[in-house]
């Protein structure tokens, strides 16, 4: 088999300096030529480790191997940065529930499912994958890299003199996949404006850009809001730790936008059908992370593009119960109702309702929904547990 | 990834500089033996690490030094395994899905090295169950690693680890700082463990461990040192 | 390289005095998980000194990355199952005493997914059992370790009395320790008495 480091030949570049200019001309794309080898030393350094990474993201039980969601993730990078930069580019879908996409020095990128559950059309992933295919094609890694050398080192000296001392020591498979590298502000204009570059040659609207920005900072001050800590307007944790952002950060993409007034098919109709099979489970995992607020704003955004179906309908009645306040659960139980009403008659949903309606000591409902629970679902894991409650409602 | 507090970081570190010293290195599993010339070794692909450590303790990975390390520790085992006194042969780690199972014994042998290392090696933290007779070395992966295609025709598997990382000129600097006022503060790590797992029962009969190995990997000689001492008191070697 | 994780292990503080870790004797234990549980122990095992919890108490035969059984002591209603590390950024779900045994799974496994950073915790099967002299729940779950990647399995029990949440959990990896240590756990989970 091929060595992984191989498949640079095959990945193009631009053979620039390592901080190339972009042009004069501010639409046009730079030209792309193939071949390519790491040449200094960090850089060798940080190929070589990401060919190891990306042998152990192959075999990793994080990710999902799914051909049909692998080719719409490739066939919509390729759409947005075309056939020529796209060619040599390996694409792993992993299943972990935050907003991200990286792209190794060696063209390995992934894609976490969190990503593709806030995307609302193929455009805004577009813009993303293609905002992480600019910091691999300006070689931003070994730049970032240096760059959070320099911060650590800076730390490290302040905090011997408090007397503390740090160390980053992750290994796993998680900080392989997740943000290694950092990027700083200049790097991330420089990122959004070869990524604008990539939509404005693309079918798809380059404003994508600017409200993928939007969404994620409108997430984050529902968060907040869920848990009543006063917004910031200051966006540093999760994906903004490594994608620094300013509030002006949507609103530059969006005037970069209009000057080249490029209308066009976002796609959302088709990225939703993309994903559909597997937004119960997107949806599922998101709501174990005990934010409330983060996740009403989510499922409320899919909600305006393919209406409340019944599977939005679940979630929102799985976040409530989640959530778990007195009111709550008759919210709750409302909304599971309006999704069997809807058609969407899921075995989850009877044991969520049968569950709710029990806690509210609606007994006789409760049992009514456990039951169609176990009928839909003979062999449930839990289904000695559910039988206690229907033989005994009441009684615990 | 979940935060840590930074005081616990720092008291573990402190500790640490002042464990180091206070470690065994090997442990063998009661008993046991291995004739020259009986059995049949399957070398896992050693994982090797070398870069430097930056001030604010950052591994950064340095490709020629990884390079160098790899091909002297590769090409110096290659040597001595030759003279362990039984055959020694290779095996590549991929990312297929045939090797998963391989893949998962090869985290859990990384499990009990480090349990090993963390609550018998370290006499300070060794579980008081454990103290009781000081000849015991009972640590195993089951019964289940015959079952693993891949190790078809082998008895024993060979895990070799290392690590090293150098520290940059900054980091002496803040050790040196550090030392003055008392925070335990590590200048590079050089950390290397060899392990030999009996295939058909899953028991970890020999580990070697230190976290402050000798010989610089970058260089021939160091190569030959640090694959001495990894390899040191290898069952069956017979003359060293 | 997972040596390193050694010294910054989520649950490794070390002291160097003498008897960091504590000897468990077989027999009658009292006063276990700060005076709640007494239980009756089958074979030596260790205490460890370290917890992630306040309402906890560790024990393990070979070191907690292979075999561990965590009680948890009464945790009252509106506390969070293990230590808040980052309250503001990533809370910790707080124990609701209204919550029916069936939530409690799905409760750790948020717990779980906020201190590990845990992307994923498959809970297996659930049941009906007498715990602690009352109505109770036992459980099954899996989850792979972001730490070391190894994939461990866990079982629990749980009960809920007078507004506090009583559990005890066993986890190792899947890979023959869980199937070697599940029976020592059972034993000691059948003969756990709140005192």
């Amino acid at each position: 088999m091929m060595a992984l480091s191989k498949a640079l030949l095959r990945v193009a570049a631009v053979t620039c300096l390592a901080s190339p200019s972009l042009g004069a001309d501010t639409y046009t794309l730079p030209p792309y030529s193939p071949a390519y080898e790491p040449r200094t030393l960090d850089e060798r350094g940080l190929w070589m480790e990401a060919d190891v990474h990306e042998k152990r993201l192959a075999g990793s039980p994080m990710r999902i191997r799914d051909d049909h969601l692998s080719q719409y993730v490739r066939d919509v990078l390729c759409r947005t940065v075309g056939s020529d930069r796209c060619g040599g580019v390996r694409v792993y879908i992993v299943d972990i529930p935050a907003f991200n996409a990286t792209m190794m020095p060696n063209g390995a990128m992934s894609v976490w499912s969190g990503l593709l559950l806030r995307v609302r059309s193929e455009a805004e992933l577009g813009a993303v994958l293609g905002h992480e295919f600019a910091h691999f094609e300006l070689r931003h890694s070994l730049l970032g890299f240096q760059n959070r050398r320099s911060n650590s080192d800076l730390a490290a000296w302040i905090q011997v003199l408090g007397a503390i001392a740090q160390r980053d020591v992750s290994d796993t498979q998680l900080s392989i996949v997740g943000s290694v590298y950092r990027f700083n502000r200049e790097q991330e204009k420089q990122a959004d404006l070869l990524g604008l570059k990539y939509l404005k040659s693309s079918p798809y609207p380059s404003r994508s850009a600017s409200e993928v920005w939007q969404h994620l900072m409108e997430e984050a001050d529902a968060t907040a809001a869920g848990r009543m800590i006063r917004k910031k307007h200051q966006y540093s944790a999760g994906f903004f730790d490594t994608h620094p952002t300013e509030l002006n950060r949507a609103d530059y993409l969006l005037e970069e936008a209009l000057k080249f007034n490029d209308p066009g098919e976002a796609g959302a109709k088709e990225h939703y059908k993309a994903v559909e099979k597997y937004l119960p489970r997107f949806l599922s995992s998101q709501i174990r992370l005990n934010d409330f607020g983060g996740t009403e704003y989510i499922v409320s955004g899919i909600a305006g593009h393919t209406g409340w179906t019944g599977a939005l309908l679940q979630a929102r009645a799985d976040m409530y119960v989640s959530r778990g306040n007195v009111r709550d659960l008759i919210t709750a139980t409302t909304l599971y109702l309006n999704a069997i009403d809807s058609g969407y008659q899921r075995p989850e949903i009877y044991r969520g309702l049968g569950l709710g309606l029990i806690k509210l000591g609606r007994n006789d409902d409760g049992r009514k929904y456990l039951k169609l629970y176990l009928e839909n679902v003979p062999d449930a894991q839990d289904k000695k547990m559910i039988q206690l409650y229907i033989d005994d409602a009441g009684g615990e | 990834m979940p935060k840590l507090g930074r005081l616990f970081v720092a008291f573990c570190f402190a500790i640490a500089a002042t464990m180091v010293s206070a470690q065994e290195k090997t442990g063998i599993k009661q008993g046991f033996q291995l004739q020259p010339g009986t059995a049949r070794i399957l070398l896992l692909e050693p994982s090797v690490r070398v870069g430097s450590q930056s001030t604010g303790g950052l591994f950064e990975p340095n490709a020629d030094w990884t390079e160098q390390a790899k091909n002297n520790l590769e090409r110096e085992l290659s040597e001595v395994q030759g003279r362990l006194g039984n055959r020694v042969d290779r095996h590549e780690l991929d990312g297929s899905s045939a090797s998963a199972k391989l893949h998962d014994y090869n985290a859990l042998f990384g499990a009990v090295a480090s349990s090993v290392i963390e609550y018998q090696f370290f006499l300070g933290n060794r579980l008081p169950s454990k103290k009781k007779d000081k000849n015991e070395f009972s640590w195993s992966v089951g019964p289940g690693l015959k079952d693993v295609p891949a190790l078809k025709g082998y008895d024993y598997i060979l895990m070799i680890r290392t690590k090293d990382a150098f520290g940059s000129a900054g980091r002496k600097l803040l050790q040196i700082a550090a030392a003055f006022g008392g925070v335990g503060v590590t200048a590079g790590e050089h950390i290397g463990m060899a392990g030999l797992i009996d295939i058909r029962t899953g028991e970890l009969v020999w580990l070697n461990a230190d976290l402050q190995m000798g010989g610089d990997v970058r260089t021939t000689e160091g190569a030959v040192k640090r694959v001495s001492q990894l390899l040191e008191g290898f069952p069956g070697r017979g003359v060293q | 390289m997972k040596l390193l994780t050694l010294l910054t292990g989520l649950t490794l503080v070390v002291s160097t005095s003498a008897n960091a870790h504590k000897l468990i004797e077989p027999g009658l234990r009292e006063g276990v998980a700060g005076g709640v549980f007494s239980v009756s122990v089958p074979t030596t095992m260790n205490r460890l000194q370290q917890k992630e919890g306040k309402f906890q108490e560790i024990w393990t035969v070979d070191g907690d990355g292979l075999n561990k059984i965590i009680f948890f002591g009464g945790v009252p209603d509106g506390e969070a199952l293990l230590r808040q590390r980052d309250k503001k950024n990533n809370p910790l779900p707080r124990f609701n005493s209204k919550m029916l045994l069936a939530e409690i799974p799905a409760y750790l496994e948020t717990s779980y997914r906020s201190y590990y950073g845990s992307p994923k915790v498959n809970i297996g099967e659930m049941s009906p059992v007498q715990f602690l002299n009352q109505k109770g729940i036992r459980f099954d779950y899996k989850y792979m370790s972001v730490e070391d990647e190894v994939v461990r399995s866990g079982m629990g029990y749980a009960t809920v009395k007078e507004q506090k949440l009583y559990m005890i959990i066993f986890e190792a990896p899947e890979i023959f320790f869980y199937g070697r240590d599940i029976g020592v756990f059972e034993k000691i989970a059948s003969s756990l008495r709140l005192l």
